[in-house]
C-alpha cells in the first residue's frame, strides 16, 4: 500500500493526531516515574509538581478527542485511517487514566511522608513502576512504528507486573500482621501497588490497540495471567 | 460420511440472483474485465467501486446486455440469471432488460409526459389490459421511487420539466414499472445535490425488499451508506468481493485498502 493520501493535509491531520498521543504518552511516563521517586524519596515538591501536572495530561485528551471527532467528521477516514483514529482516542483515554493513577500515587506519597517508613517498599514499588514504565514505552513504541512482535512482548510482560504485585501484597500482609501500627501504611501502599499492576494492564490495552490497528482485530486469546491474588494467603507458609 | 461434500452454510444461505463466472469483456482488443466471479443476491445492494477505467460500468452493462450495441465489444464466460445463461442465443435482450432494469448517471426522462415516462415500459412489454391497471402499474411505480405526491396532480406535464433530483426518481420510477428482479445503478445520484441524493438512497434501501440492486458508484461513502456487499474493480480485475462493513474497516487487500482510504492505488 502507498503510504501517502492524494490530500496531503489529511496525512497531517492523521501525524498531528498521533504526535500529541506520542507526547501524551511522554508526559505519562515522566508523571509516573518522578511519583515513585517522590515516594521513594519522600520528596514533597516532587509529588505536588507530579499532582499539578495530571492537568496537562487531562487536557491533552481533550485536545486529542477534539481532534479525532474533527478527523471523524471531515475525512470519513475507513479502513486502517479510521482504526487509527479510533486507536488513537482509545491509547489517549488509557493514558489519561495511568496519568490518574500517577497522580494518585504522588497523592499517598504526601501521606505517607507523615509516617514511619515501611522498609524495602518504596524501593520495591519504584522497580515496579519502572518495569510499567518500559511497558508503556514499548507500547508506544510499537504503536508508532506498527510492531505486533514488539506489542505482543509487551502483553505477555504484564504478567511480570502481575506477579511483583502479588509478591508486594504478600509482603504488605505481612507488616500489617506483624503489627498493626503499620495497617494505615501499608493500606496506602498497597492501592499504590494495585494502582501500578493497573497501569501495567493499560499498557496491555495500549498493545492490544496496535494489534488491532495493524491486523484489524482484536487478540481474542486469553494473555498468560499470574495467578490472583484471591488465592494468596500468607497463613499456610 | 464424507464432511467435505457438506455444503458451506454461509453459501447456501443467500439466494444468488445473478452469477457471473470467469466473465470477460473486450473492446476490439482491450480486455476491459479480466476473469470476474461474482454473485449478486436477491434483495441486496451490491456496490461496484474503483477507479475511473476500471471496468465497474463495462461490467455492469454486461448484466443486462447494454454493452450488446457497442460494435467489438464482446463477452465471455458465463453470466447466470436465475441459472440461465443471459448472452444464450435463445435469450431475447429485450426481454432481459424487462427482468434487468436500468437506471443512468444523468437522469434521461422521455422528452413525454411523467404519466406516459412510466407507462412506456409496461406498454411495450403488454404487461396490463385495461387503462385501469396501466394508471394502477404508473401510481404504483412513482410510489415506488416516492415521486408520487410531488408529481400525482400533474401526470401529464413534461417528464423534462422535474428538478433534477425528481427526474432521476421519475428514471427510477420508469425502471420499477416493468417490475423487474434487478436494477442496475450507474451512479445515479453523480448529477443529483446531496437532499435529492439522500431521496435516492433511502429508496434504494426500499427497493431492497424487492429486487436485486447492483450500484455503480465514485462515492465511497455512497457505497458504504446503501450496500450490504462491496466489489472493489482495478485495472479490469475483481480485487476483493465481500461484506460491506468488512471492506470498509478491515479490507483483505492492500489494493482495496489504499483506494478506500484516499491513497494512490
Amino acid at each position: 500500500m502507498n503510504e501517502k493520501h492524494i490530500v496531503k493535509s489529511f496525512d497531517r491531520d492523521l501525524e498531528a493526531i498521533q504526535a500529541m498521543v506520542m507526547k501524551m504518552g511522554g508526559m505519562v511516563e515522566t508523571a509516573i516515574l518522578d511519583a515513585a521517586q517522590a515516594l521513594e524519596t519522600r520528596d514533597e515538591d516532587l509529588a505536588e509538581k507530579v499532582r499539578q501536572g495530571d492537568k496537562a495530561i487531562d487536557a491533552m485528551e481533550e485536545r486529542v478527542h477534539e481532534e479525532a471527532a474533527r478527523l471523524l467528521a471531515l475525512r470519513a477516514p475507513a479502513a486502517s485511517d479510521l482504526r487509527t483514529v479510533l486507536s488513537v482516542m482509545r491509547i489517549a483515554a488509557s493514558l489519561e487514566r495511568v496519568g490518574d493513577y500517577a497522580k494518585n500515587m504522588a497523592k499517598r506519597a504526601h501521606v505517607l511522608g507523615q509516617m514511619s517508613a515501611i522498609a524495602g517498599a518504596g524501593g520495591s514499588l519504584r522497580r515496579m513502576s519502572k518495569a510499567v514504565v518500559e511497558m508503556l514505552g514499548h507500547a508506544l513504541d510499537a504503536y508508532i512504528h506498527r510492531d505486533v512482535a514488539l506489542a505482543e512482548d509487551v502483553r505477555n510482560r504484564d504478567r511480570e507486573v502481575d506477579q511483583m504485585y502479588n509478591a508486594l501484597f504478600r509482603e504488605f500482609l505481612t507488616h500489617m500482621m506483624e503489627d498493626p501500627r503499620n495497617i494505615t501504611a501499608c493500606m496506602h501502599l498497597h492501592f499504590i501497588a494495585k494502582n501500578i499492576e493497573r497501569m501495567g494492564d493499560h499498557a496491555t490495552g495500549i498493545a492490544e490497540q496496535v494489534i488491532y490497528l495493524v491486523t484489524g482485530e482484536m487478540p481474542d486469546e486469553a494473555r498468560p495471567k499470574a495467578e490472583s491474588v484471591t488465592t494468596v494467603g500468607v497463613g499456610g507458609h | 460420511m464424507n464432511d467435505m461434500t457438506r455444503v458451506d452454510p454461509r453459501t447456501e444461505v443467500a439466494d444468488v440472483k445473478i452469477s457471473a463466472r470467469k466473465a470477460q469483456v473486450y473492446y476490439g482488443d482491450n480486455h476491459a474485465i479480466r476473469d470476474v466471479d461474482v454473485d449478486i443476491n436477491a434483495r441486496m445492494v451490491t456496490a461496484f467501486i474503483g477507479p475511473s477505467g476500471c471496468g465497474k460500468s463495462t461490467f455492469l452493462r454486461s448484466l443486462n446486455r447494454m454493452n450488446d450495441t457497442i460494435p467489438g465489444c464482446r463477452v465471455e464466460g458465463t453470466i447466470l440469471l436465475d441459472g440461465e445463461n443471459i448472452y444464450d442465443r435463445r435469450v431475447d435482450p429485450v426481454q432481459l432488460r424487462a427482468k434487468v432494469g436500468m437506471v443512468f448517471q444523468k437522469p434521461n426522462p422521455f422528452p413525454k409526459s411523467i404519466y406516459d415516462n412510466v407507462a412506456y415500459g409496461p406498454r411495450i412489454h403488454g404487461l396490463t389490459r385495461t387503462k385501469a391497471e396501466l394508471d394502477e402499474v404508473v401510481e404504483t411505480s412513482l410510489r415506488r421511487a416516492a415521486l408520487w405526491a410531488e408529481v400525482k396532480d400533474r401526470l401529464h406535464a413534461p417528464g423534462t420539466g422535474l428538478s433534477g433530483g425528481q427526474q432521476q426518481r421519475l428514471c427510477i420510477a420508469r425502471a420499477v414499472a416493468t417490475s423487474p428482479e434487478v436494477l442496475l445503478m450507474d451512479e445515479p445520484c453523480s448529477a443529483l445535490d446531496p437532499i435529492a441524493t439522500a431521496q435516492v438512497e433511502e429508496l434504494i434501501d426500499e427497493l431492497r425488499a424487492q429486487f436485486s440492486v447492483v450500484i455503480v458508484t465514485h462515492s465511497m461513502q455512497q457505497a458504504a451508506r446503501v450496500s450490504q456487499r462491496t466489489a472493489f474493480f482495478h485495472l479490469g480485475n475483481l480485487v476483493e468481493f465481500g461484506a460491506t462493513d468488512q471492506i470498509f474497516t478491515n479490507p483483505g487487500d492492500p489494493r482495496t485498502e489504499s483506494y478506500i482510504t484516499g491513497r494512490i492505488g
